[in-house]
């Protein structure tokens, strides 16, 4: 159903005169998920144009992390993508575990896996609802999702006392133990979950409007996706199984048996993009099962030392996040401060193919892809 | 588009049992009711919390005892600042990410709780419009000095002044922070002790050590005299001169 | 003067100025607490009546709430843009209230202190109730373009010309779904229409009342931008549309304006179709018909409220290709079955006639909804998905 208008050459005639219409939608627009401005050119309601505008939310995360020890940015890389902290400070760790040896213990992997895994749950769950808010749904799917997202975020919290900006991860494990009970709450929760994603997907996934809404629209081809090192649930959509989990085996991930969805067709418009997104919840909830039965008691934290300070080394970590692969490039001179710091954000690289999928659009259409990439700016600005 | 598939009426189906739901199954409400002061008054403007209310109301309302806010300066049992953990060693101060600590030691040292006199912050400031709750200078300070609070109400009508919080406001003492977080507290305390236990244990063993020493110290000596009296040379075989093993770290243990 | 029609005037009018605007504060907060369980939520539950200056109030699960928004809004500062057109900015939202008001006249709320003939709205009895109607409410269109244009903002302009297309569309549906009625009924005059239907004979009950009555719900929910067609005032995409700029008193009139044009429209829906005031015991108390008049009303607004808190909205073209390709064939055939209809039940009295001529109306009704709708469903198809290990 998209207008088919590829030429967009204006009319003119003599007695009319036609302009395209611009509208900068944003930074201060409903839909653009933070501080983020599309310059849009409009022919009528048909993009034109589009210029993604950021960097208002720019505060110099690399450079600050270059002027202070190790440790102390780990609570800034919680703000990176706001939602996802703990798979942040997995990156995060992953790399500073790669200049010095350090052997992380058993418990501590599991339960990073168990945080990450919630992680995804919870970025997917409210992504998912905020895209049907996006496509004018008066925010019923995203108030269910805050509602499945709360449980989780509790149990951030009593693990790692606070609910978003979690700060959980260190060096060679974990920052302390998660509280007594903790395993049977997290069961709980996970074992509701699927019952969740029913009702959920009966919600959403046959409604016809959100169908004809989202087919068709924002296709991003496999070969595009690639050249432009797309990655997450939006490569996947493309028709490219690829995951990193699957890939790097970081962690102990080679232990769980889960599969990768991945869209059959190549299609990869904003409906493969949601449902692949809808499929990777449920294989989440089975890692999260087999961790849960897995996991023994016993030490969460490696013997690091109380300095961090690494020889000369370079390392890259990087998991993927539920956003896309999230790395982290380091460059330790034997100080306590890295000489080089730097995020692989995959919100901001995901967000480049943004005008190629708008353009022949509508306006309304525009509000959805946008949605559909799964942008925070914290991390795209950094 | 079509819209003879039906899906529109299951998610409508959907609605209304979620709608019928909410009111008879508690479970499903996304939202909870905000816990007002047990007397339902309202606050009437911005700033107008007592401290001590403010701190009651973070005890009884929503927050765990896992939550954490603000840090905290401790003191054990007694005037506050005659128990005060801190000693102004600055870690925490250097440490801290966003640089929202500010500290400056006394001139002089002060005996706490029947250690070695230390030095104890006279001004400790935490500009809490600035910290962003890492809990990083928990996790440095050896003293066990600063903790997370969970108190939230900190609304003030002063942007600046009422922002930062001084020595004094920080100052809380360890029953409070038993209260506020029990098991934290509890495995803290529980630390503490065995620290001091072994260090204890550690301290005695040095002394025995010592007493020894000294007992074959004076042996060897009167032997020796002994010998030197029967004129022989002979030296002492050990010289068991075991110093307690952390004077500095003993001082500062509290 | 006339003292006595005088007097039938403020009867007839000044109920329907007490009744609809405090049903409106009252549907603001169903709306709002039923949408918020709808969502899990309580809703509105604090604002009450203050008893004493210092403390204490009645709380009345947040039944304050209108109050108090109206309160909010009266007091908030009226701002209009730089370079807007001061006097339309003004004009506009007074325009989107006054047919509204205006059409609640024709509806046949029959109040029994009305002494009229027919015991019905005297003072407003007009041949023409129905096309009269439906001129009014076509000005409500100008009313929304207006804000959009003199609001001097794009976003307000993208509302105001998505606003035109849609109720200038939307408009003929439900222009052409109301012609059955009136053709079976012979009148324009809604007291006739509502006295066709005493008793049980409501025409929803009918095939080509049924098909009438849903082309013309779904067409008012389009005339009076509530979603799943509220593309005027999507807030994800155009912020608010053509009220965007709109604050304090001025947006208030266009949210009355919108919640009246509401009850107008559901008002007439109930006339056409659902019976007017007819149900169980009119006959021997006349009054209750207001009642149920009034009920009906607030079921179909209640269905509205549902519809908004479960479904996203549609796109434009998607919003246009379902006027023009759907709704329209199906009413222009919906008058044919509805004439077919009443010829066949005219010239043979019987119950088996009228079985087969209901049973095969019916059929022929959801064979073209289907066939429509295969022809203009767009790429929907199912998709694939596979796993990777």
């Amino acid at each position: 159903m998209t207008a088919a208008a590829p030429n967009y050459e204006l009319i003119q005639q003599d007695d009319l005169e036609t302009s395209l219409l611009e509208v900068s939608m944003g930074p201060h627009h409903p839909s653009t998920h933070g501080v983020f401005r599309m310059d849009v050119k409009l022919d009528g309601e048909t993009v034109v144009d589009l210029k993604p505008v950021f960097g208002y939310l720019h505060r110099n995360h690399e450079k600050l992390a270059e002027s202070m020890s190790y440790l102390a940015s780990m609570p800034f890389t919680d703000r990176l993508d706001y939602f996802n902290s703990m798979t942040n400070n997995w990156a995060y760790a992953l790399a500073a575990e790669q200049l010095i040896e350090i052997e992380i213990p058993e418990r501590a992997e599991y339960l990073r896996v168990i945080m990450s895994e919630l992680t995804r749950l919870v970025n997917h769950v409210s992504l998912v609802g905020f895209f049907v808010n996006d496509l004018g749904a008066l925010g019923t799917p995203l108030l269910y999702a805050f509602r499945e997202r709360e449980k989780i975020l509790d149990l951030f919290e009593q693990a790692s006392g606070a609910r978003m900006m979690c700060n959980y991860f260190r060096f060679g494990g974990l920052r302390c133990d998660v509280p007594e009970g903790w395993l049977d709450r997290t069961r709980e929760v996970v074992d509701r979950f699927p019952k969740f994603l029913d009702e959920y997907e009966k919600l959403l996934c046959e409604n016809e409007i959100i169908l004809s809404r989202t087919q068709d629209v924002g296709n991003l081809s496999k070969e595009l996706a690639i050249s432009a090192g797309i990655t997450g649930p939006m490569l996947r959509a493309s028709g490219v199984n690829y995951d990193i989990r699957k890939v790097d085996n970081y962690g102990i991930y080679d232990r769980f048996k889960f599969r990768v969805p991945y869209s059959k067709g190549e299609v990869g418009d904003c409906y493969d993009r949601f449902m692949v997104r809808m499929l990777e919840m449920r294989e989440s909830i089975e890692i999260l099962k087999q961790a849960l039965d897995g996991i023994e008691s016993g030490p969460i934290m490696g013997n690091a030392g109380k300095v961090f300070k690494p020889a000369k080394a370079e390392a890259y970590g990087r998991v993927e996040a539920p956003k896309g692969e999230l790395g982290f490039y380091l460059v330790a001179d034997g100080t306590t401060q890295p000489y080089r710091y730097r995020v692989r954000p995959p919100s901001f690289i995901n967000l480049t193919v943004l005008q190629d999928m708008c353009i022949g659009q509508q306006v309304a259409d525009a509000v959805i892809i946008l949605g559909s990439i799964d942008i925070v700016l914290g991390e795209v600005d950094r | 588009m079509s819209l003879l598939g039906g899906g529109i009426f299951k998610g409508m189906a959907v609605t209304l049992r979620n709608f019928v739901g909410s009111y008879f199954d508690k479970e499903r409400l996304t939202t909870k009711e905000y816990a007002w002061r047990n007397d339902d008054k309202l606050p009437e403007r911005a700033g107008d919390y007592p401290k001590e209310e403010a701190e009651q109301l973070s005890d009884t309302t929503t927050v765990t005892h896992y939550s954490r806010n603000f840090p905290m300066l401790l003191h054990d049992e007694g005037e506050p600042m005659d128990t005060v953990r801190c000693v102004a060693c600055q870690i925490c101060e250097r440490e801290c990410p966003p640089q929202c600590i500010y500290i400056e030691k006394s001139k002089d040292k002060k005996e706490r709780g029947g250690n070695k006199a230390q030095f104890y912050p006279a001004t400790f400031d935490i500009d809490v419009s600035v910290c962003m709750s890492c809990q990083i200078c928990v996790e440095v300070c050896p003293f066990d000095a600063i903790v997370m609070n969970s108190q939230f109400e900190l609304s003030t009508p002063d942007r600046f002044g009422g922002l930062l919080l001084r020595r004094d406001d920080l100052l809380k003492s360890n029953d409070y922070y038993h209260k506020i977080h029990p098991e934290e507290a509890a495995a803290r305390d529980k630390r503490i002790a065995d620290e001091k236990a072994a260090k204890e244990a550690k301290k005695k063993a040095a002394e025995e050590a010592k007493k020894k020493a000294a007992e074959a110290k004076a042996k060897a000596e009167a032997k020796a005299k002994a010998k030197e009296e029967m004129g022989g040379i002979e030296k002492p075989t050990e010289t068991p001169d075991t110093p307690p093993a952390d004077t500095k770290k003993e001082g500062n243990a509290e | 003067m006339n003292w006595e029609l005088i007097g039938d005037i403020l009867l007839a009018t000044v109920p329907l100025l007490v009744i609809f605007p405090s049903m409106f504060a009252l549907t603001t907060w169903v709306e709002r607490k039923a949408l918020a369980r709808i969502q899990n939520r309580i809703g509105p539950n604090k604002v009450g009546v203050p008893l004493t200056p210092y403390g204490g109030r009645l709380s009345l699960f947040g039944l304050g709430q209108p109050a108090a928004d109206g309160i909010k809004m009266l007091f908030k500062e009226n701002i209009v843009p730089t370079g807007a057109d001061r006097l339309f900015h003004l004009l506009a939202p007074i325009l989107s209230l006054i047919p509204a008001m205006l059409v609640l006249c024709f509806l046949p709320l029959e109040f029994p202190w009305l002494n009229g003939e027919q015991n019905s709205v005297k003072a407003f009895m007009l041949d023409g109730a129905v096309i009269f109607f439906f001129a009014i409410t076509g000005l409500n269109t100008l009313a929304v373009f207006m804000a959009g244009w003199a609001s001097r903002n794009k976003y307000s302009l993208l509302g105001g010309m998505r606003a035109i297309a849609q109720m200038v569309s939307y408009e003929i549906p439900l222009v052409l779904s109301a012609v059955v009625v009136v053709m079976i009924v012979g009148s324009l005059n809604a007291a006739e229409i509502a006295e066709a239907q005493a008793g049980w004979n409501w025409y929803v009950f009918q095939p080509w009342g049924l098909a009438a009555f849903v082309i013309f719900f779904i067409a008012a929910l389009a005339e009076t931008n509530r979603s799943p067609f509220d593309l005027p005032e999507a807030e994800s995409e155009i912020i608010a549309g053509y009220f965007t700029e709109y604050s304090g008193f001025k947006f208030a009139l266009f949210f009355l304006g919108e919640y009246i044009a509401m009850f107008a429209i559901s008002g007439l829906a109930v006339t056409l179709f659902l019976g007017a005031g007819g149900g169980p015991g009119v006959e021997a108390l006349p009054w209750l018909k207001v009642i149920w008049f009034l009920a009906k009303v607030c079921i179909l607004i209640g269905v509205m409220i549902w519809l908004r808190g479960t479904l996203p909205r549609l796109r434009v073209d998607q919003l246009m290709g379902f006027a023009w390709k759907f709704l329209l064939p199906l009413s222009i055939l919906n008058i044919f079955i509805a004439g077919f209809a009443w010829h066949a039940k005219n010239a043979n009295e019987g119950t088996a006639v009228s079985v087969i001529v209901w049973v095969s109306a019916l059929i022929t009704l959801y064979a073209a909804a289907k066939g429509l709708d295969r022809v203009n469903r767009a790429k929907v198809k199912p998709r694939a998905y596979q796993y990777g290990e």
